[in-house]
């Protein structure tokens, strides 16, 4: 198992925001987190890449227990980024926005990824010297996926990209899953938009209230969605 | 996919220019090459004066903007000054005097300083930063005046003789000027070098700290280097303050001379490292203007403050450079 979430519990304040959450993802798999606004989707996100301390429970990453890495050193352990809002650098430039994804990686390394990235994405070549904060929303959720790419992570983190995007981006945002998916990448991603995340997924939590309520393939998830009041 | 794609030189590209200078720290460094030819073209007292003090000015507001890249604003100046400008007056009291061993001390003695209060200070952010950062600068005045066996407490240290560069005195107003000069372009090039090598690194600091710390950087190496170096720098502006005056006292760094350091930055423009030194130059030259009534000029960088903040964020040079790019496109 690449990532394995044991009974996680975070707290902010004296507020519960997840009660016990356990979640598995294995090397290669595609996992949707679904659930409505305040469910714990993204609290669970931010505790395994380290935004916010686990009040309890284990997280544990390719074998290691990660409750006392601080966040910058998870990135550096493999683990990719995509904030919730598309959240770029806004006065950068959109190549010094993918570069900052490789922080420390040596200058060789920064060049292979923007090359690599640069012909997935040619929007990122075509904008090159533009400050990303110029782009339109669905630019930016590249640019910020590249960005969580650049560092070539075993697992790829990425919270609510479709969040208000038009449908045209939406298409364009899941061929770049669909693309970082058959490299290799293991992607953990939420989504309250469950229709186009679970056509990118393998398998799926229902999460509510800050627990998971239920877990399954994409077809179960999916029949959970159509039926039930969660989605 | 591999690196033999069309993208491939454009990368290289864009990839390599991160290591050189920019257009803005050569502009810089031009600047102070050709500073040197002023003293060597006018014997006036004047021209003198003021550019003495513009060229303290302007190593001062470099350590101010250092730290502003990684949007910390630092009240500190004064008190790296006070080390860098003390370590040359109690050596040049013991005659030691020679400008590369004194440079070098003026540099490093802040520098080292500030590890330990890095460690402390680092961990605070925006108004507590600065709260805790003029406080320090507080804390060396009465530093300074509680150690007289060491400073000259109130008297301050006096009659600390020229500096000698390859044996031989600097002694001449035109030779003090020159050596200032020096000292300024051994600033810039010092800030220039380590502002643009950490582009990236500072600018992802001072937008987004936590989304930068998430992609993997490690934000407090970053701010503990840019506090030394920018003590560092500082320490060469005390350095130069102590060789204008020949004297080194409490007064000359007092703590509220960091709102002038400050002054200078954000009005010349904290977006490119030419904005401290329009900054320091326009602002000295104006305090000149004022010849007997100086008291008024801390007036005026307060409206001047306040008239970049409310009206044109990036100072003279942003402004500037705003409108160039209206004009072209």
């Amino acid at each position: 198992m690449l990532l394995r979430i044991e009974n996680l519990h975070v707290r902010y304040g004296g507020i519960s925001a997840l009660s016990g959450v356990s979640i598995d993802v294995a090397e290669g798999e595609t996992v949707l987190l679904v659930g409505a606004n305040g469910a714990g989707k993204s609290s669970t996100i931010n505790a395994v890449i380290g935004l916010v301390p686990a009040a309890g429970g284990r997280i544990m990453f390719d074998g290691v227990e990660l409750s006392s890495v601080p966040c910058e050193q998870r990135a550096r352990h493999g683990i990719g980024y995509a904030p919730e809002g598309r959240r770029v650098f806004a006065t950068l430039s959109v190549t010094d926005n993918v570069l900052s994804g490789a922080f420390g990686r040596g200058r060789v390394r920064q060049r292979e990824a923007l090359d690599w990235l640069c012909s997935v994405f040619p929007l990122l070549s075509e904008r090159a010297k533009q400050p990303a904060g110029q782009l339109s929303g669905g630019q930016q959720q590249i640019v910020a996926l590249a960005r969580a790419m650049a560092a070539f992570p075993r697992l790829l983190l990425l919270d609510e990209p479709f969040l208000g995007l038009a449908p045209v981006w939406i298409a364009q945002i899941s061929d770049a899953i669909t693309q970082l998916h058959r490299r290799g990448t293991t992607v953990l991603m939420t989504e309250q938009m469950a229709r186009p995340a679970l056509k990118l997924a393998t398998r799926g939590y229902v999460m509510r209230g800050g627990e998971v309520r239920h877990s399954g393939t994409v077809a179960e998830i999916r029949e959970l969605a159509l039926a039930d009041e969660y989605l | 996919m591999d690196a033999s794609t069309p993208h491939a030189g454009l990368t290289e590209k864009l990839v390599r220019r991160e290591r050189f200078l920019g257009g803005a720290e050569i502009a810089a460094i031009l600047t102070f090459a050709v500073t040197f030819a002023i003293p060597l073209l006018t014997k006036s007292v004047l021209v003198y004066s003021v550019l003495n003090q513009i060229l303290v000015g302007v190593i001062a507001a470099q350590s101010v903007w250092i730290m502003l890249r990684m949007n910390l604003l630092s009240f500190a100046t004064p008190a790296f000054m006070a080390i860098g400008g003390y370590t040359v007056a109690i050596a040049g009291r013991h005659d030691i005097t020679d400008a590369f061993l004194m440079t070098a001390a003026a540099f490093l003695l802040p520098a080292l300083v500030a590890v330990p209060l890095g460690a402390l200070v680092l961990r605070l952010r925006g108004t507590y930063f600065v709260l805790v950062t003029f406080v320090l600068s507080q804390i060396t005045q009465l530093v300074l005046f509680e150690t007289p066996a060491l400073t000259g407490g109130s008297n301050g240290i006096s009659g600390i003789p020229p500096v000698t560069l390859f044996g031989s005195e600097l002694a001449s107003y035109r030779e003090m000027l020159l050596f200032a000069c020096g000292l300024a372009l051994l600033a810039t090039l010092i800030t220039a070098l380590l502002t643009r090598h950490f582009r990236q690194h500072f600018a992802a600091i001072e937008e987004n700290e936590i989304l930068a710390e998430s992609l993997g950087l490690v934000v407090w190496r970053y701010k503990a280097l840019g506090f030394i170096v920018a003590a560092g720098v500082a320490g060469l502006a005390g350095y130069s303050l102590v060789n204008m005056l020949l004297t080194a006292h409490p007064s000359s760094f007092d703590s509220i001379t960091a709102v002038d350091f400050i002054a200078y930055t954000i009005v010349g423009g904290r977006v490119s490292i030419l904005g401290p030194i329009v900054g320091s130059t326009l602002l000295v030259w104006a305090t000149n203007l004022f010849g007997t009534h100086g008291q008024y000029a801390q007036g005026l960088y307060g409206v001047l403050i306040l008239v970049v903040v409310l009206a044109a964020r990036g100072g003279i040079v942003g402004s500037v450079g705003a409108l160039a790019r209206r004009l072209r496109s």
